[in-house]
């Protein structure tokens, strides 16, 4: 049994709030197994950012421990990168696209023409040669998601996390964003953490699906999606695993367990 | 192609000008007999410009004039710009500062001249270090102010990308709060410019402002009117430049602005 990317052991997660203390998680425990691509679904508020939040060393959870590679996390860890939701806000207006993937690798020790080659190859990865001198706001939203996802491998990560990545586009788009995502975990060989409140894009894109229930949340399944890769935009929505798998994280998200009758 | 944009630069001359070149023919016009000593035919005081200012006072009057406004803004625009970022990056710092920073853009730039004057004595340095105390305090006040309303998510992108609490404030505060800081800078220019006349007026035998003075109260009245007409001058050209500085370093920012 190798050590899992990311280990979360009993997590708890309470914020002060003016009616006293808000239980947001509590005991949250999985691992991430190395390359898996994990979903994080379940009701809205449920606490899934908060958990995200925690992930990525954003916030510090009041109980329990979170280690990356058997080391305790504490604040961001190197090899993690983010893509957000909200592109419009998580890219910098004010820099060119090539200026907002280099801006993360100013950290890393890397000589000019390195960093031109990652800027390039991120690029390509994702799409978007010869888009190194636009604004990101000249782009469209797709594009503008396509230029986080470069940003995010520009730093060749190891552990990539994606808060609602697909969210603000259109269904075209986000199709073609899934299927870029997989792209880019199959090259690069990236555990891959993804929250999400859209249910067949969590089983189409991934390994396993941790559904979060209750108030406060604790990980009510753990589903492995036994589809075949690669998978299709086609096929594999059509195949009926594919709905007697969403028809399942389906009930648990609304905790339908034993529908009551008025 | 070449043709419309040229007739689209006409037009806006046209839309520009018109106005002005009325006002000025309608002035030069209804001066012309006039026999009033405090209001002489504009021709009078075109022909008294140009002996004073073409370029015969320039050395005396207007260069230590702008030598001061500039030594002062420049001061003014790195103290407020370097205090903003500091305090307002730290949460605690600006309820602190606030009431201070408030209690002394209060008090009218002008009255602090005479302050400064018995701090400092009357030489160029007084002049200065009221110009950048009076300036700074608008760029001061809009850097706190951009500084502080970074958005949430920029912020955590940018840690989660490691960068150092320098790279996060010098790549990511300061550029994301440009846009707010250029309203203060503004301001602060206009008073510089008020405050670089004020201080002349008093103490000073070189300025624009101690021409304009002795002018008047030597019943020169044409030379009082060229160094108004001069000052104004001034004023609009300035206005001008910040504008096209501006436009040029916030070039994303209106871009984004257009397409929205």
């Amino acid at each position: 049994m190798t050590t899992p990317a990311i280990s979360i052991r009993d997590v708890c997660m309470d914020y002060p709030s003016p009616e006293g203390v808000k239980h947001v998680l509590d005991g949250i425990s999985y691992d991430v197994s190395d390359g898996h691509f994990v979903s994080i679904v379940g009701p809205s508020g449920v606490g899934k950012t908060t958990l995200l939040r925690l992930l990525t060393g954003l916030a510090q959870p009041t109980g329990g421990s979170i280690e990356v590679r058997g080391e305790k996390l504490s604040g961001s860890p190197k090899g993690l990168a983010v893509v957000l939701q909200d592109y419009t806000r998580s890219l910098m207006p004010w820099l060119t696209v090539e200026k907002n993937i280099a801006l993360p690798l100013r950290s890393e020790k890397l000589s000019k023409s390195e960093r031109k080659e990652r800027i390039e190859s991120s690029l390509a990865e994702v799409g978007l040669e010869g888009n190194q001198k636009s604004y990101p706001w000249q782009l469209s939203g797709g594009m503008q998601q396509r230029v986080s996802i470069a940003r995010a491998l520009a730093v060749r990560p190891s552990i990539l996390v994606m808060d609602e990545p697909f969210a603000s586009v259109d269904a075209q788009t986000r199709f073609d964003l899934e299927d870029l995502v997989l792209k880019v975990r199959d090259d690069f060989h990236i555990t891959t953490i993804m929250v999400t409140h859209d249910i067949d894009e969590a089983v189409y894109l991934s390994d396993e699906v941790v559904v979060l229930y209750g108030k406060p949340a604790k990980v009510s399944e753990v589903v492995s999606i036994d589809l075949p890769f690669p998978r299709s935009q086609v096929e594999t929505r059509n195949d009926h695993r594919f709905a007697a798998l969403r028809t399942r994280i389906y009930e648990k998200v609304r905790g339908l367990e034993a529908p009551t009758q008025p | 192609m070449n043709a419309r944009r040229l007739w689209r630069w006409l037009l806006a001359i046209l839309v520009a000008g018109w106005l002005p070149v009325i006002l000025i023919t309608w002035w030069w016009k209804s001066s012309a007999t006039s026999d009033n000593p405090f209001f002489p035919p504009l021709e009078m005081i075109w022909e008294q410009f140009k002996l004073n200012w073409v370029f015969t006072n320039v050395p005396i009057h207007l260069v230590p004039s702008l030598e001061n406004l500039f030594t002062g803004f420049a001061i003014a625009v790195v103290v407020g710009i370097g205090l903003g970022a500091l305090i307002g990056t730290s949460a605690g710092a600006a309820r602190y500062v606030e009431p201070i920073v408030d209690f002394f853009r209060s008090i009218p730039p002008v009255a602090l001249v005479p302050v400064f004057i018995l701090l400092l004595g009357l030489d160029s340095g007084m002049r200065i270090a009221s110009i950048s105390f009076a300036a700074a305090f608008p760029i001061l006040i809009s850097t706190i102010e951009g500084v502080r309303q970074t958005n949430a998510v920029l912020l955590d992108t940018a840690t989660v990308f490691r960068l150092s609490p320098a790279r996060l404030l010098w790549q990511v505060r300061l550029p994301n709060a440009m846009p707010v800081v250029f309203g203060g800078l503004q301001v602060g220019l206009q008073i510089a410019f008020i405050v670089t006349v004020a201080s002349e007026y008093l103490g000073s035998g070189f300025g624009l402002g101690a021409f304009t003075l002795t002018a008047t109260d030597t019943f020169n009245i044409l030379d009082a009117w060229t160094g108004v007409l001069l000052l104004g001058l001034l004023g609009y050209v300035l206005s001008l430049v910040f504008d096209l500085v501006e436009r040029a370093s916030l070039g994303w920012y209106y871009g984004q602005k257009k397409l929205a």
